[in-house]
This record gives structure tokens, sequence and C-alpha cells, in this order.
């Protein structure tokens, strides 16, 4: 039982706003020197002027707790966006060049062109490659914004929105660890299905509204395989539903967090991977992997037959958003079978610190977590660049004929190891 | 000052409702009707959050915002020969 580096993300958020709020009330007291009207705002926002005329704690002002949603809201988003996203982007492009055997993006700190890295006896181009994702991002921000001829302007437009908003929206019930979450939904696993299944929409009006043949075919492949491909995982979810009882990330988590038998030194653990749901462990991982557009099942952009598939027409950042997202939906989707089925950020703790009287565990979960979502998406990074695509005839029959059935047999094994008691329910 | 939020939540949320259903049914081009369809169908979804009935709302959006609209753009799609507007001839110089 491991303890989050982030015991509570609304708390941290209240203490960071105070924080901002005590700055501005700063600058409000010196600003009111000069404008005197200004003295009762910056008397309203000062604790302790508060508590001389026994109002209530500025923590518990409206006006404050909305703004600490907002904080903590935007703590999540930067989280997920510019450090995981743009991390997952980086590990997807070194790896894939470590597997085609070069030595794939290299532009770093030291490409920077101003004095403490741009040194001269060191070589610009032979960094790490961090800094790749983000000179890329800056480039696409400079493009111009293409609407094609004979576009349907409004939806072409509406639909990156659409996409990536329905993307972020994974991420306000996407628990991190025990702490470190926006919201804790009772069906916070449904949300996040939810927020999954607005995507194939914004895809297939994307597709139609660029008045391209290719981003035609593009979006009707996409949204075939991607309703194909909802249904099994949301069947392997029902059979894992029968364990589990619950829809709460954090339940199922809790559940998994025990061990199952002792070999010797090494416990086993009660991750669901290892209940008879290994069956609905397979089946919806291959479901993901369709439903993030990854190689074996990229015919919605199948660069050989389709020039970008469903991207195609877009230029500058509504690109960089409809193509950086895919990495962020990996990430959600490498997140989701990580809570389902690997245990989440449950792990061993070696010890913890006491640094002022708090603890600090040394592994925290967060580390856990993140630890086994880019396995995870390691596993599928080089699945996808080992395979060649399949057809699309092929990838309706794998979905229909084969996915389907097992995750129908899944509820089969679920209900029946219940009934006879195989599997004890956490 | 007793206002009753819920209700203006309510009547806001039925203004979009009533708009999209009529622009469903006006529209001349069929996709745009589909997103119509869907956005009536997002508006019914929050009126059951508003209702506090969670699991209702979250099928609604899994459902009738996922699924159905994508099916409908699928059967028009696969149905009407001609799916956009034909570009304008150019005028001879």
């Amino acid at each position: 039982m491991s303890a989050p580096l982030v015991p509570n993300l609304f708390n941290v958020c209240e203490v960071l706003t105070l924080a901002i709020v005590w700055i501005v009330d700063q600058i409000l007291y010196g600003l009111a020197s000069v404008i005197p009207p200004l003295t009762g705002l910056a008397q309203w926002f000062d604790p302790a002027y508060r508590d001389r005329l026994h109002l209530t704690p500025l923590a518990s002002e409206p006006l404050i707790i909305v703004i600490t949603w907002l904080i903590a809201v935007t703590v999540i988003v930067i989280w997920a966006t510019l450090f995981n996203l743009l991390t997952m982007m980086w590990v997807e492009r070194k790896f894939y060049s470590r597997l085609q055997d070069r030595y794939g993006i290299m532009i770093s700190i030291w490409s920077l062109p101003f004095w403490p890295f741009n040194r001269t006896r060191r070589p610009t181009h032979r960094g790490t490659g961090y800094l790749q994702n983000i000179a890329d991002g800056v480039k696409l921000l400079q493009k111009e914004n293409i609407t094609p001829r004979n576009a349907d302007s409004a939806m072409f437009h509406i639909s990156p929105v659409l996409i990536a908003s329905s993307t972020l929206m994974i991420f306000a019930a996407l628990p991190w660890s025990s702490g470190f979450y926006v919201a804790n939904l009772d069906l916070g696993i449904l949300f996040i299905f939810a927020a999954f299944s607005l995507a194939p929409l914004g895809i297939l009006i994307s597709g139609w509204s660029a008045n391209n043949k290719y981003t035609l075919v593009g979006g009707l492949r996409a949204a075939a395989m991607l309703m194909a491909y909802a249904i099994p995982m949301i069947l392997c979810v029902i059979a894992l539903v029968f364990y589990t009882g619950s829809l709460n990330p954090l339940t199922i988590v809790q559940q998994q967090d025990r061990t199952l038998v002792s070999l010797g030194p090494i416990g086993i653990p009660a991750w669901y991977i290892f209940s008879p749901q290994i069956l609905g462990f397979i089946v919806f991982s291959v479901s993901m992997m369709a439903e993030m557009e990854r190689v074996p099942f990229d015919i919605p952009e199948a660069e050989g037959e389709l020039v970008e598939g469903w991207t195609t027409e877009y230029s500058g950042m509504r690109f960089g958003l409809v193509f950086g997202f895919k990495w962020l939906r990996m990430i959600a989707g490498a997140a989701l079978i990580t809570i389902l089925y690997l245990g989440g950020w449950s792990g061993p703790v070696f010890t913890t610190l006491y640094v002022g009287g708090v603890p600090v565990p040394i592994v925290p979960e967060e580390a856990w977590f993140l630890l086994k979502v880019y396995l995870v998406s390691l596993v599928f990074i080089w699945i996808s660049w080992s395979v060649p695509r399949v057809r699309i005839d092929q990838i309706l029959n794998i979905g229909w004929r084969k996915l389907i059935p097992y995750s129908l047999a899944t509820i089969l094994i679920a209900a029946g190891s219940i009934a006879w008691g195989v599997w004890a329910v956490g | 000052m007793d206002v009753d939020w819920e209700l203006i939540a309510f009547l806001i949320l039925s203004v979009f409702e009533v708009i999209g259903s009529i622009l469903v049914v006006v529209n001349k081009r069929m996709v745009r009707a589909a997103f119509w369809l869907a956005m009536t169908l997002v508006t019914i979804g929050v009126i059951y959050l508003l209702f506090l009935s969670e699991f209702v709302f979250l099928i609604q959006i899994l459902v009738y915002a996922g699924a159905v609209p994508v099916l409908f753009v699928f059967g028009i799609m696969l149905t009407r020969r001609k799916i956009m507007d034909e570009p304008p001839t150019e005028a001879a110089p």
C-alpha cells in the first residue's frame, strides 16, 4: 500500500489559489495607495481584515472556490498535455527510431540558440530530442490555417474542437493516483467511455466537411472501425463489473491492492489480469489499440492509400490538435487498461520519509501509475511498429466475428466464476 | 434574492433543445441535420443530469451522442450519391 504524492488535488490547488490571491492583494494595496477607491477591494481579499470583521474565511467564498476549481482543471490539463503528451510523443518517436536502427529526433536543450546551451564544442543535433516536439508545435503554430474551397467551413472548424474537448474531458474523471484527480465520480469508468465515444462523430464530420474524397473515405472507415470496436470494450467492462460491483476507478484499484497468492517471497497481486478476466484483458487491449487508431488498425489514415486519412485537409495547429491528441487518447487508453486490469497505482512501498511531519513516500503512487501506463504504451508502440496494417474487411471481421463473441464469452466466464466462487470478490 | 437556478438552467437547455430539434427538421444539408440531432440529444442528456440521474445522462451521451448520429451520418453517406454540393463550374474568362 503506497501513498499518493498529491493527497488531495483540491486542497493543494486551494493553497495555490490563496497564495496567488495574497500576491494580487499586495499589488492591490500598492495600487490603492495611488487610487484610494481600490482599498475596499484590497481589504475584501485580505484574510486578516476579514478576521477582524468576522466575515467568512476567504477559502469558503464562492469566488475563491470557483477559481480553485479552475486552477485544479488547469493543473490536470497542463499535466496531461504539457508533460504526458510531450513525453509520450518523445517516447514513441525515439523508440520507433531505435526499432528502425537510427537515432531519431535529436533536437534538445543543446540546440537552443542562446548562450548557456549553445556551446561551440557541442554539436547541436546530438541530444536526447525532447525539444523536437515543442519545435514541431511552434512550427505548426506559425502555419496558415487553410480552409479548402467548397468545404463546409463551420463544420470543418468545429470538429477539431469537438475531438480535442472530448479527449480532454476524459481527464476530468481519470485519476492519476488516489489523490491526484479532479472529480471522483461513482460512474467514472462510464464517464470516460462516454467521453471516448464522442470523438467518432467529430472524425466523421471532419472527414465529410473537407470536401475531399480521401478525408471522406478516411472518416467513413474511422466511424465504421470505432463503432465496431467500442462494443467489445464496453462488454469487457460489463464482465469486469461482475467482480468489482462498481464503476468508480478508485474502488476498482482499491480492490486490486491485495495479494492473491504468495509464491515464496514473491506475492502475486490480485490484479484482474490474473483473474479469469485474462481473456477480457486481451480483447480490451486489442479494442483499445483500434480505438487509438494505431498501426495494425490505422486504416482511417492509411498513408499508402489515403493521403493522411481524415486529417488530410487540416493545416497548421488544427492538424497539430487532431494529430497530437491521438497520443493523448493513447495515454487515456493505457491509463484505463492500467486501472481496470493492472492494479492502477497500487505498488510496493519501500519506505516513507517524514519531511516536517508530512509523510513523503519514496515511490509514490503516481510513479507506479506512470510506470505502468508508459509500459503499456510502449507495448502498444512496439506492436504498432512491428506489424503490417490489416485491410478494412479484415478489421471488420476481427471486430464483429472475433472480438465481440470473445467479449461475450468473458461475460459468461465472469458470471460462472462468480457463481462457483472461483474468484473471491474483493 | 431567491433565484431558482435549476429552473433557469432547465429553461436555457429547453431553448437549446427546441432550436436544435427545429434545425434538425428544416436543415437542407442532411449531415448538418445529423449534427443538430446530436446536439439535441446531448441537451436532453444534460436535462437528465439536471434531474440528478447521472447514469441515464452517461448512457444518453454514450449511445445517443456517440453512436446514433454516427449511424445516421453513415447511412446518409451510404445512400446518397451526391454528398456535397457540386463545385460551381468556373465561369469562362
